[in-house]
């Protein structure tokens, strides 16, 4: 089939297209370009101009004024700021190995038939399509002193009552383990795709040289996976940087800041504390760490040509 | 000796299916308090006994659904998420086929920006989308934040695209060229039909985007476009606790999605993960 070569535009040279040609692509994109850049790169650029003022949100809080980068500085010299940080990078360390750890068990137990093998794995997926605030709603309500399930749950242990998110540590955890609750499956999920797209015959291989069970997990299964698994711990790791919702139902930050992840911080300077100034300037910050990690992921896992090549073969 | 391993194969069948079936049950027990909650009454829920389903009602669905900041909630929230699909689609759709079938300069370095798009945080946009809201005296309104959901939903639908227009074999547009149809006739008259399914793909998953949207809808609205989950959230923020009212609501936002999901089980990871995530 002599149309399957990667060519992107028409091969029939000579047509007489000649300027539409060269135009069409962009006729296509524009309205995408248009958007993006509206509502996008225009919004990314004003964070940056505003970033470098002291810019209250509204007329009764003070006047503008151009500061440089020193919104930038008094972020380094903001305690609060740092206990943020510290919150997010908390969370992020705290929830995704433990989140990998269960998807990856998961799929190592689901991959194979069993009765209502099938029901199992589509119905894990459920809480990751849970609504963020709906999953912040229901960790609420699971939390509650006196009428939460877990707590009655507790009590019926033996162990004594817990008010979950009235102390900073408990509701510190308390926001890790909704997280983990609601994407753990998602771990599971994109695990499992990678578990079953492993040669059966490597794995066949293996059992005839005589290797168990942990044997062939620990030299087949584990090195094939590992591109699998970076892929989905880069992926939760953008998704993790972004958390807001959930954590706003929950907690709004609180008991004191003690939930205070970056987003809700930023949030909290710019419509709490009107300063849009500071905000932006941890808009700013953020949005350089994301597009690292976003970078990264592209880089790793997203290829136009392999889409083509898979397409054209 | 083979019998005695097949006994073993199946009692450890058996084994797992429990121990699955267990973790499903724990896992799914939060949803299933949510959907239940629903038709419980307030006094129930608060007296404890969470394992306790008697005495259902559907007093909290008739209240709610009489509750005003709801049914605006829900109204603005359907309507904004049909509108923000439609744009996102179209112009989505119109951007895949470019870098789909045209080889340009700059191609990948756009391509793989939309993609880098799709995943910046919220609140690292959010604030000038205020600002620039405002001045423009768009804010609360329902334009500003369809306008807002499109920020997120023409990037991922751009990349969610792309896999299934690649796979598209161009002869079909070849054929219709030399008759003469022209490059947007080819676009809109053959090709958008040959790839309907991967549209309503699209469709369902930038709806559910749209739906599921909770920051942009906090911050940019107020009282006249404020979607179903800010209403959702306003029920638990008062003294009084709703939890019954709350549960209902957030029981009704989520039949389309649990519809949705459960229906598309073949496109989820394609769906969650947008734009070919190799191996």
């Amino acid at each position: 089939m002599s149309s399957r070569k990667p060519v992107t535009d028409s091969p029939r040279a000579g047509r007489p297209e000649g300027k539409a040609r060269t135009r069409a692509p962009f006729l296509f994109l524009a309205p995408a370009i248009l958007i993006v850049f509206a509502v996008l790169i225009f919004p990314i650029i004003f964070s940056l101009f505003v970033s470098t003022w002291d810019w209250p949100l509204s007329e009764g809080a003070g006047i503008r004024r151009f500061v440089g980068l020193g919104n930038y500085t008094a972020l380094t010299r903001d305690p609060e700021f740092w206990n943020s940080l510290k919150l997010q990078l908390g969370f992020i360390f705290i929830a995704i190995p433990i989140e990998l750890l269960f998807g990856f068990s998961a799929a190592l137990l689901l991959n194979r038939e069993f009765f209502g093998s099938r029901i199992v794995r589509s119905l894990l997926l459920l809480p990751v399509f849970f609504l963020p605030i709906l999953s912040g709603m229901t960790w609420r309500f699971m939390l509650q002193p006196r009428y939460g399930p877990l707590n009655a749950l507790l009590i019926s242990l033996g162990a004594p009552e817990i008010t979950w998110l009235g102390n900073p540590s408990t509701a510190y955890a308390a926001i890790i383990i909704q997280d983990i609750w609601r994407m753990w499956p998602f771990m599971f999920m994109l695990l499992y795709a990678g578990l079953t797209a492993i040669p059966q015959e490597l794995m066949e291989a293996a059992e005839i040289d005589g290797a168990g069970y942990w044997r062939r997990l620990g030299s087949v299964t584990i090195p094939l996976m590992i591109p699998t698994i970076l892929t989905a711990i880069l992926l939760r790791i953008i998704d993790a940087l972004r958390v807001f919702s959930e954590v706003y139902v929950m907690t709004e930050g609180g008991p004191g800041s003690a939930t205070m992840l970056f987003s809700l911080y930023t949030q909290r300077q710019a419509f709490g504390y009107q300063k849009v100034g500071m905000a932006s300037a941890m808009a700013i910050f953020l949005l350089i760490v994301s597009i690292v990690f976003a970078l990264t992921l592209v880089r790793r896992n997203m290829s136009l040509d392999v889409l083509e090549e898979k397409a054209g073969g | 000796m083979a019998r005695k391993s097949k006994a073993r194969k199946i009692a450890l069948n058996i084994l797992i299916a429990v121990v699955a079936f267990a973790i499903l049950a724990v896992e799914l027990y939060p949803i299933a308090i949510t959907v239940v909650n629903g038709f419980r009454r307030d006094i129930h829920i608060l007296s404890g006994q969470p394992f306790k389903f008697s005495q259902l009602t559907l007093r909290s669905y008739e209240l709610v659904l009489k509750n005003a900041g709801f049914r605006l909630g829900m109204k603005n929230s359907i309507i904004i998420g049909l509108l923000s699909t439609g744009i996102s689609v179209l112009v989505g759709a119109m951007a895949s086929y470019g870098i789909a079938r045209f080889r340009f300069r700059g191609r990948n370095g756009l391509a793989y920006s939309f993609l880098v798009f799709r995943m910046l945080p919220q609140i690292s946009l959010v604030i000038s989308l205020y600002l620039m809201f405002s001045a423009a005296g768009i804010r609360d309104t329902i334009g500003g934040i369809t306008l807002a959901h499109t920020s997120f939903n023409v990037p991922y639908v751009i990349w969610l695209l792309l896999p299934f227009f690649t796979a598209v074999d161009r002869a079909y547009e070849e054929a219709a060229m030399v008759d003469g149809c022209s490059r947007p006739g080819v676009f809109f008259r053959i090709f958008l039909p040959i790839v309907a399914p991967g549209l309503v793909v699209a469709a369902v998953f930038a709806f559910l985007n749209s739906w599921n949207e909770f920051m942009y809808a906090l911050i940019l609205t107020g009282v006249k476009a404020k979607t179903a989950p800010i209403a959702i959230n306003g029920l638990l923020g008062g003294e009084t606790l709703t939890w019954g009212q709350a549960c209902a609501a957030g029981t009704l936002m989520l039949v389309p999605v649990f519809i949705f999901t459960l229906g598309m089980q073949k496109f989820l990871i394609r769906g969650i993960t947008a734009g070919g995530v190799k191996g």
